[in-house]
């Protein structure tokens, strides 16, 4: 059983490349309230009631850093609180999430793991990887991605 | 694009009372320096390229915040292909 709980990053990033139904690959995918919200204001991805998913409320008290915005502290509580998978694309929370020994990855990581379930082909996976740092608003170094990338094929 | 590119220049020489060849020119300075930028990292990611070299031609953050990114993208396309 694979369940994860995305902030908004990964959500709008994945969206942005219209490769949301890859979030399918889970079999359990958690939404906080507050990520729907954050989600919500910029116009709610079409593709996501495609997806099986649930709402949920979180507790976020015992995620105190400041540094984090409310959808970022949701997620790492749901993630902490249900022992799932918590994926975000922000350097902070995932040191935040890596500290309180909650298990983070990110787009790029769903794209690839989309790739190791055989939804999609390695050509393709590499495609979405070069389109999310060329098309949508996350922001990773050129030279990082195709790391990334080299790092499929060898595999 | 060629459109939208046209109009964006328009809009910045008349808000920063320049000729639209000096946008153009500031443009391209710009672009060349991500593109140099994202040589160099990929020079020093893949070896060619010692760190303390790179964090002179692009400065140490940006050679740190790639070290960063590389981890990050490291550890999940292996988890991605082996969960």
């Amino acid at each position: 059983m694979l369940a994860a709980v995305p902030d908004a990053g990964p959500v709008i990033h994945l969206a942005e490349i219209d490769s949301l139904d890859l979030l399918s690959v889970f079999d359990t995918l958690l939404v906080p309230e507050t990520v729907y919200r954050e989600v919500e204001a910029g116009g709610v991805p079409d593709a996501l009631s495609d997806i099986p998913y649930e709402r949920v409320e979180a507790d976020e008290r015992h995620v105190e850093t400041e540094e984090l915005d409310a959808g970022e502290r949701a997620a790492i509580a749901v993630a902490k609180e249900h022992e799932v998978v918590l994926l975000t694309d922000d350097l902070v929370a995932r040191e935040a999430a890596s500290d309180v020994g909650v298990e983070v990855h990110g787009s790029i990581g769903v794209i690839a793991l989309g790739c190791g379930r055989g939804l999609i082909e390695r050509g393709e996976a590499a495609s979405l990887m070069r389109a999310l740092q060329r098309e949508t608003s996350l922001f990773v170094t050129d030279a990082v991605v195709e790391r990334g990338i080299q790092l499929l094929d060898e595999q | 694009m060629a459109a939208e590119i046209s109009d964006r220049v328009r809009e910045i020489a008349e808000a920063r009372g320049l000729p639209e060849s000096e946008v153009f020119e500031r443009a391209l300075e710009r672009g060349l320096e991500d593109l140099w930028e994202d040589l160099v990292l990929a020079r020093y990611l893949d070896g060619e390229l010692d760190r303390e070299e790179a964090i002179e031609r692009v400065g140490r953050t940006k050679v740190e915040r790639a070290e960063r990114e590389r981890t990050v993208v490291e550890e999940d396309v292996d988890w991605g292909l082996n969960a």
